[in-house]
């Protein structure tokens, strides 16, 4: 290897790279300035449609209730999100969508009746509307409320504490600050978003270097040149690399900003905090790294059994899905990163990203997940290094075409290897 | 009828072949058994009708390929033994080697200069005599894409010989062109020759090969039918025109 040569080789690489529209468009503007866009967008739509969902009135029946509960109907009726209304035929008033909700008192079966006015309640909705599911969810806001006074007052009457009159009360306390709660949004969202940007980014690249040369009949000149074709090789995958790395992490960082700037918003009063712990950044920036690598290998191979920049597209495409799948893998937030998943290529540096983000670390997977990708890489560039030692290859006698390739490929190592063109 | 190598010039074939399989055909001998050397300061034409292994003989000395048997040397470097010092010591131009279409004249010179080993300090000086001297000054910055194609082929052999290779190959170097470029394309081989480099160049042209070539190889299914001067061709077949003599080479006497 000669490192003046690849030097020489990746500048001319990237002088080139930008200077093409294509590829500053998908490796930079894209993931800068498009995808961060876009959620803004998608954001701002949803939390218009959220807006104008809230200042729809759920329309609630109170079929039955007791005199000793007059004050709940009239909570109801407080409430600006619930016109309390009335219906001769409230059950088929549901079915129909006229009315979210209806309201009946029943009278507690075999229960203590330590405290007076012990009655139940009884909620009917269709789960299967938006509009009554949210009536529900309202309602039962304005119901929790009065119990809580209903049974503190009769308790008192009692004279008795409230937890000696409810018997079995159960309480929530919500640990994580705000902090938490964003990095676990970022968690879910950011290493998808990274791991889609890093193969994006690769594409455009990984097509132009290897099929557009070909394309441009700069292959053959290159192969005349005074230098090894392992250097050529490795600058063009260093190129590759960087471009992936790139469009990834200015794509996080784009993100990042856009989360703040905007989904913060969302958290209300209570707003989340979208900030990574210092620490986590050497990982994430060396997982990114560490993926770049896989991904521009695994393009860089499929890409330059292309003739033309078309013929391009349609072997890396495949790559590409293959690529992005596992990742639903991970949408799942109850999702853990054992042992096991750190063997799976892909998901798990996207669960290491997620730990990462998450501000904790769990050392044994995160080497896994890094001995994995090395080899994946490794094992990338051997056959991406005998590719190009083989004159059919670099001659493109199989017109582009990958299984072709490997057809001959076979045929020729089972004749004693040697080098086949035409 | 294939002239015998003696082994000091700067070019020297010996039995050079090159098969390929076929997937159809089975297996094809594209090149079969050459032998030939080029002299000092002298264009040395290959001339042979479309396949008849001009360009994969080109290709192997090139070091693009490698040869099924046989063997090259190229001021001294073996073909297969020292492919990187063959690609030092010449350079090659073809109708298909094109260009970085997104350098400028000046980045591509530099860039081929630098990657065939020419030393560094003196690449700027390099690239300065060699804009000046195929008139590229006015466009030396502007990127290739936008240059004619006359200025495209001035860069193409501007870079060819940016690392001053004393021997250059020329594979059909004006298929495409028009008359008016071919000719720019001719009077610069003429020139490389007065510089004192050893030229091989590749033709189906007969024009061509009779207005440039010292001397004449004759390709037929991969195999040297003659090699000579066109005086000594001329002598051998008492024909005038090249036209004739290479369809007595090819056919057999009528």
């Amino acid at each position: 290897m000669n490192w003046k040569d690849i030097r020489t080789l990746y500048l001319r690489e990237l002088r080139s790279a930008l200077r093409e529209r294509g590829i500053v468009v998908y490796s930079i503007i894209i993931p800068v300035v498009l995808y961060p866009l876009l959620m803004w967008l998608v954001y701002t739509a949803f939390s218009y449609a959220n807006g104008q969902a809230a200042e729809l009135k759920s329309h609630v029946m109170v079929r039955t209730i007791p005199d000793a509960h007059q004050a709940l109907r009239r909570a109801l009726q407080e409430d600006r999100a619930i016109d309390v209304d009335f219906s001769e035929t409230p059950q088929d008033d549901i079915e129909k969508g006229n009315l979210d909700l209806i309201i009946d008192f029943v009278q507690v079966q075999d229960a203590p009746t330590l405290a007076e006015g012990n009655f139940g309640i009884r909620l009917t909705y269709d789960a299967s509307r938006d509009e009554s599911a949210t009536a529900r969810a309202r309602v039962k806001r304005v119901i929790d409320r009065y119990r809580d006074r209903f049974i503190e007052r009769e308790a008192e009457k009692l004279g008795i504490s409230r937890s000696q009159l409810q018997g079995f009360r159960v309480d929530e306390i919500n640990v994580s600050s705000n902090n938490e709660m964003g990095r676990f949004v970022l968690g879910l969202l950011l290493p998808v978003m990274l791991v889609i940007m890093l193969a994006m980014g690769a594409v455009y690249p990984a097509i132009d270097t290897t099929a557009g040369e070909r394309e441009n009949g700069t292959w053959e000149t290159m192969m005349t040149s005074a230098t090894s074709r392992k250097n050529i090789l490795i600058a063009k995958y260093l190129y590759v690399t960087t471009m992936s790395f790139v469009a990834g992490c200015l794509n996080v960082m784009a993100m990042m900003f856009t989360m703040r700037s905007n989904l913060a918003l969302l958290g209300g009063p209570s707003g989340l905090s979208f900030h990574v712990p210092l620490v986590s950044i050497p990982i994430i920036v060396a997982g990114a790294a560490l993926l770049a690598l896989f991904i521009a290998a695994g393009m860089l191979i499929l890409a330059s059994f292309a003739r033309t920049f078309k013929e391009g597209q349609s072997l890396v495409s495949p790559f590409m899905i293959a690529f992005v799948l596992p990742l639903l893998f991970i949408q799942s937030p109850s999702q853990e990163f054992t042992t096991k998943v750190a063997l799976i290529p892909v998901v798990n540096v996207a669960m290491m990203f997620r730990q990462a983000i998450s501000g904790y670390f769990d050392w044994k997977p995160m080497a896994i997940t890094v001995a994995m990708e090395i080899l994946f890489v490794t094992l990338a560039l051997k056959i991406a290094t005998s590719l190009v030692e083989r004159e059919d290859f670099m001659m493109d006698s199989s017109g582009g075409a990958f299984l072709r390739f490997v057809r001959r490929f076979a045929r020729s190592e089972s004749k004693g290897g040697g080098t086949v063109a035409g | 009828m294939q002239a015998e190598p003696s082994g000091s010039a700067p070019v020297v074939v010996c039995n050079l072949t090159k098969t390929f399989l076929d997937e159809s055909r089975g297996v094809i001998r594209a090149v079969d058994g050459i032998s030939f050397e080029c002299r000092e300061s002298e264009v040395f034409g290959l001339l042979g009708a479309n396949g008849a292994g001009k360009t994969t003989t080109l290709r192997m000395l090139s070091t693009i390929i490698a040869p099924t048997s046989g063997t090259a040397r190229i001021l001294g470097h073996d073909i297969v033994r020292d492919p990187a010092g063959v690609r030092r010591s010449m350079g090659f131009y073809s109708a298909s080697t094109a260009l970085y279409p997104r350098l400028t004249a000046r980045e591509t010179i530099e860039f081929f200069a630098r990657i065939n080993q020419y030393p560094e300090n003196k690449v700027q000086e390099r690239v300065d005599a060699l804009i000046v001297r195929f008139g590229m000054t006015e466009y030396a910055g502007v990127r290739v894409e936008k240059l004619s194609t006359g200025m495209k082929q001035k860069v193409s052999i501007a870079r060819t010989i940016a690392h001053n290779p004393l021997t250059v190959i020329f594979d059909e170097p004006t298929v495409g062109l028009d008359v008016l470029n071919a000719i720019e394309v001719q009077n610069a081989i003429q020139e490389l020759r007065s510089d004192g480099r050893t030229i091989i160049f590749s033709t189906h042209i007969m024009s061509e090969a009779e207005k440039l070539c010292d001397r004449i190889a004759i390709v037929h299914r991969g195999r040297i039918l003659a090699c000579d001067t066109l005086a000594g061709l001329r002598d051998a077949t008492g024909l005038h025109y090249l036209e004739d003599i290479f369809l007595l080479y090819v056919r057999g006497p009528a």
